[in-house]
């Protein structure tokens, strides 16, 4: 699997690639030339007001009459006018009644907004579940923003990937996803945050996801962002997931030399290819013990932020 | 011989890079007038037939003591009584200027007094037809108001300016939805006071935020709607375009994890090319006009420090800010293919003001006469 695309840039998507197709961005009026326009399957469309437009709908509308959407893989949608104010369930809504229209969909990012339009903790999103309802074919689910964010919980046939970009993961969420039953998702990222954003998960929330009972394709985990990390990395030493995992990352928290410990003196993570702890608190010292017992791992320990106990942050929040 | 007087603080990097610009054009070494001297309001004495350039005062103790009367120099306030004396500092040159034969004024006083006053300023752009963003109009007293005046327009983020700061000194980047509240500012708020910090903060407790603005808004508070600005590599990105003589010569991408993209609050600069390439070739022909236009507000101003934000689309452009004295950006040289390429802000100005001063026939296009060696990075 191609962990490439996946990184903590909390980026608007505007340009680049998504899901291995160039981002262009969707005509949302009649200005617009649809001559100059990409093949629909060719493109990752990208959607949404701005924060002067305000009206996700009618844009949405013109997407969807202009380009033949039947043949559409990848969508991004951005903003929806007021996204501090207003939830996402109107653009729920609106996907999931239009999803005749897009039998071919199966990728789609909800909430790209970089933190001047909107920042994380500041997105109301809303029951994103709707969406695995209405496109069972869907692979790939990312959703940023956990301020309404709700998920309780399904049943997916073939989603794949599942990330959740969050400065606080309700723990309603964490269970939800938990129990759920998601027998291809391969790729599994939630960044937990913060209490104060939200953030309300704690280690138990996440013993259904640490099983692995209904996640029999995971390949990897990331539990990230969290200001419990070092619990969480201790809860995933013994966790029976991991010995299916080829990847597994504890990245943008406040982990420190505990965790740390707790991962080196559980079961054997030899057989991982990837361990992404970047951004960290570990002493040098204990560095270099991970570097030197996971020899063998990709080990990812960049962004040493020092072991102060009293000054430790997650990479992302607000 | 072309006379030279600055009006400034002795020993401040903006007058000696502006001196050394002058001897590389073979012009004698500036005169000084310590802002001190004009603030205590003791005789100002300039040479006959001197052009005199008007400096900011910068970061002299002594004249900001002078300007906003004594106190703890990193305390925010005080913007009021600073603009009152300086431009009754401005309007004593004036008349210094006036009663020397043959000098000039290489400077406009009532430009300065408007740059330096973000309400006046803003309304002489919107009325221009620059692209600004919208502000709230009338004066906005406390924080209840301020509340009341978002709620009014459907505002949920705004940046409330003190009218008469510089270096987004008690610059706020606030907003407010669903029962939230917050505020982005490199202010410090501690113990009742507000100070100037090098760390740009966030107050998410409501009782905070209103003190902060109560706090600002006695000096006088422009409030424009955020205008979400584009980002490269994760970082919120701005520019500061500076404009010699009508023409946008120099051009710093400011980049910034914060709303503030101020260098000395972290910003650091940015991509210039990657910034181009992104706005296209029409895209950037319209910011680089916008900063023209702003500047076109100001026309007997040399230079003006432009900031231009771009849109997070892409699309669209607004001015931020224009600087009466926003052109110290040390070792950067002109845009490539521009009149000032390979010249730095202070030999960009000194050529116009040779071009349009200097005795005898037409010197637009001058070079430095001697080569100065430029430290660091030049030609970026």
């Amino acid at each position: 699997m191609d962990y490439a695309e996946f990184d903590d840039a909390v980026d608007a998507l505007r340009d680049g690639v998504y899901a291995g197709l160039p981002i262009v961005h969707a005509p949302e009026s009649d200005d617009e030339d649809p001559q100059g326009l990409p093949a629909p399957e060719a493109a990752a469309w990208r959607i949404g007001a701005d924060w002067d437009e305000g009206d996700f709908e009618s844009g949405f509308r013109h997407f969807v009459g202009t380009v033949d959407t039947t043949k559409v893989s990848a969508l991004i949608v951005g903003g929806w006018g007021e996204p501090y104010e207003d939830d996402s369930s109107k653009v729920v809504g609106l996907l999931t009644e239009h999803a005749d229209r897009f039998p071919a969909l199966r990728s789609l990012f909800l909430g790209a907004m970089s933190c001047e339009e909107c920042e994380i903790s500041w997105i109301q999103q809303s029951d994103v579940t709707p969406l695995l309802a209405a496109f069972p074919l869907l692979e790939r689910l990312e959703v940023r923003g956990g301020e309404g964010l709700l998920f309780p919980l399904v049943r997916h046939d073939n989603l794949r990937v599942l990330r959740c970009e969050t400065g606080g993961l309700p723990a309603s969420v964490v269970r939800g996803i938990g129990d759920s039953d998601l027998p291809a998702l391969e790729y599994l990222e939630l960044w937990l945050g913060v209490s104060n954003y939200g953030g309300d998960a704690t280690v138990a929330d996440l013993e259904a996801i640490l099983s692995g009972e209904r996640l029999p394709a995971l390949r990897h985990l990331g539990l990230q962002d969290s200001e419990i990390q070092d619990e969480v990395a201790a809860a995933v030493a013994s966790a029976p997931v991991v010995a299916r995992l080829e990847s597994l990352s504890l990245s943008m928290g406040a982990l420190g030399d505990e965790g740390a410990e707790a991962l080196l003196s559980g079961q054997p993570l030899t057989h991982l290819k990837r361990l992404d702890l970047h951004h960290h608190h570990l002493t040098d010292s204990m560095v270099d013990r991970v570097g030197a017992v996971l020899a063998g791992v990709k080990v990812d320990l960049s962004g040493q932020l020092g072991p102060d106990d009293e000054w430790r942050y997650v990479a992302v929040t607000e | 011989m072309t006379l030279l007087t600055v009006v400034g603080t002795p020993g401040e990097r903006r007058v000696t890079m502006f001196a050394r610009a002058c001897v590389s054009y073979g012009l004698r070494e500036p005169r000084i007038v310590p802002w001190s001297t004009v603030l205590r309001g003791q005789d100002i004495r300039l040479e006959p037939g001197t052009l005199v350039r008007i400096e900011s005062p910068g970061e002299d103790a002594e004249a900001d003591a002078l300007l906003r009367g004594p106190g703890e120099p990193a305390r925010t306030g005080g913007g009021a009584a600073w603009h009152t004396a300086f431009t009754a500092g401005v309007e004593r040159v004036r008349r210094a200027v006036e009663r020397t034969p043959g000098a000039t004024l290489l400077a406009d006083p009532g430009e300065i007094a408007v740059m330096f006053d973000k309400r006046l300023c803003h309304a002489r752009l919107s009325a221009a037809g620059v692209p600004v963003p919208p502000a709230l109009s009338g004066p906005v007293g406390g924080y209840a108001e301020l509340r009341e005046r978002m709620a009014e327009t459907g505002w949920n983020r705004v940046f409330v300016k003190p009218a008469h700061g510089s270096s987004a000194s008690g610059v706020v980047a606030l907003q407010a939805a669903a029962g939230r509240v917050k505020a982005v500012t490199s202010a410090e708020l501690t113990g009742g006071g507000l100070y100037n910090s090098l760390r740009v903060r966030s107050y998410e407790n409501e009782r905070d935020v209103a003190a902060i603005v109560d706090l600002l808004a006695p000096d006088g508070l422009h409030v424009e709607r955020w205008f979400p600005k584009a980002s490269v590599g994760g970082r919120t990105i701005d520019l500061r375009v500076v404009v010699v003589g009508g023409t946008p010569t120099h051009a710093v991408v400011r980049a910034s994890r914060t709303p503030m993209t101020n260098l000395h609050l972290g910003g650091e600069r940015g991509d210039l090319g990657a910034v181009v390439a992104g706005l296209g070739p029409e895209g950037w022909a319209k910011g680089l006009d916008a900063c023209a236009r702003a500047a076109a507000c100001f026309p007997g101003s040399l230079s003006a420090g432009v900031d231009l934000m771009i849109g997070v689309d892409w699309h669209g452009v607004a001015i931020a800010e224009v600087n009466a004295f926003g052109d110290l950006l040390p070792r950067l040289t002109g845009l490539p293919g521009g009149a000032a390429e390979g010249l730095d802000t202070y030999e960009a100005q000194v050529a116009a003001i040779l071009g349009r001063h200097a005795p005898g026939p037409g010197a637009a296009g001058l070079r430095p006469a001697v080569p100065v060696p430029v430290g660091g990075g030049s030609g970026g």
